[in-house]
Order: structure tokens, then sequence, then C-alpha cells
């Protein structure tokens, strides 16, 4: 698969659940990431 | 509960370099309730505002699949590699199924690493 098929994932930032910002970017080049969408736990 | 799934084989997915990071509409306190109540190792997001959700509403239908939930997979370089959306609450892809991709994408990586030092 070519590269330019390839979609990039939008950056995006927020706070995890103890307040600590967490960025998709921090990851790049070094981990794979796997993004869950949950729908709600309730 | 897909969370549960995921918990089970996180070393594993640990062990092929990849972070979880969980995103819901559910506000701090609820998610840090359900993190201690169910022993998540993973991150997990609060996105009350839908911030993340509208930001990938093009890239992944997650306007469209309603309240189930979905999951993509994002490579080293950044670029989405797989996405799934679930058809009910139980609908979601095998660990080994995710276990297996990221070897895929870690040998990928590799040769990429190894190509650009060549």
């Amino acid at each position: 698969m070519s590269e330019t098929q390839l979609q990039e994932a939008h950056d995006f930032t927020l706070d995890d659940y103890q307040g600590q910002p967490v960025s998709l970017s921090e990851y790049k080049y070094q981990k794979n990431v796997v993004l869950v969408f949950n729908r709600g736990f309730i | 509960m897909h969370m549960a799934q995921l918990r089970q084989d996180y070393d594993k997915f640990v062990a092929k370099d990849a972070v979880i990071l969980v995103v819901g509409p559910d506000n701090k306190t609820a998610f840090q309730e359900y993190w201690s109540k169910n022993e998540l190792p993973f991150i997990g997001l609060p996105d009350p505002r839908h911030h993340v959700a509208k930001l990938y509403g093009q890239q992944v239908k997650l306007l469209k699949a309603g309240r189930m939930p979905a999951m993509m997979v994002i490579d080293k370089a950044g670029k989405i590699r797989f996405r799934h959306y679930a058809d009910s609450m139980r609908d979601i892809p095998s660990n080994q199924a995710i276990i297996r991709l990221l070897d895929i994408l870690n040998e990928e990586h590799l040769d990429v690493s190894n190509n650009a030092s060549a």
C-alpha cells in the first residue's frame, strides 16, 4: 500500500482522568496506538 | 464489555509497542470510578464535549455508528491502518487480530527504519 493512500490520524490533546494532558502526537515514532472510542459506561 | 477483553491481553499489547487510549463521553469522575473499579491499566480520556469524536468524524464514521463503540489502530508514522465499527456492544475485534496487525506494523516500521539508514 503506498504511503499516499493512508490517512494521517488527526492529532488531539485530552486530559486523562487524572488531569494530565495526553496528545496523540507524543506517541508518533514511538508507539503504535490503539484508539478506542467507547460510547459510555452506563 | 470490550474494556475487559483489552485488559486481558494488555501485556501483549505492551510487548508489541502499543499503547491503548480509550476516549469516551463520560466525565473525569465517571472515568476515575470505572477505571479503579475495573482495574484498567490503559489510558482513559474523558471527552464529554465529543471533541475527538467530532475530530475523527470524517475519517472514522463515528456519527453514523451511533452509540456503538469503534476502534482504530494508528501506526508509528501516525497513519490510520485499521478501523472497526461495532454492530453491537459485543462486536469487537479479537485481541489476536489486533496483535497480529501490530506484528505486521512493527515489522514494516523496522524495514522502513533499516532502509532509511542504508
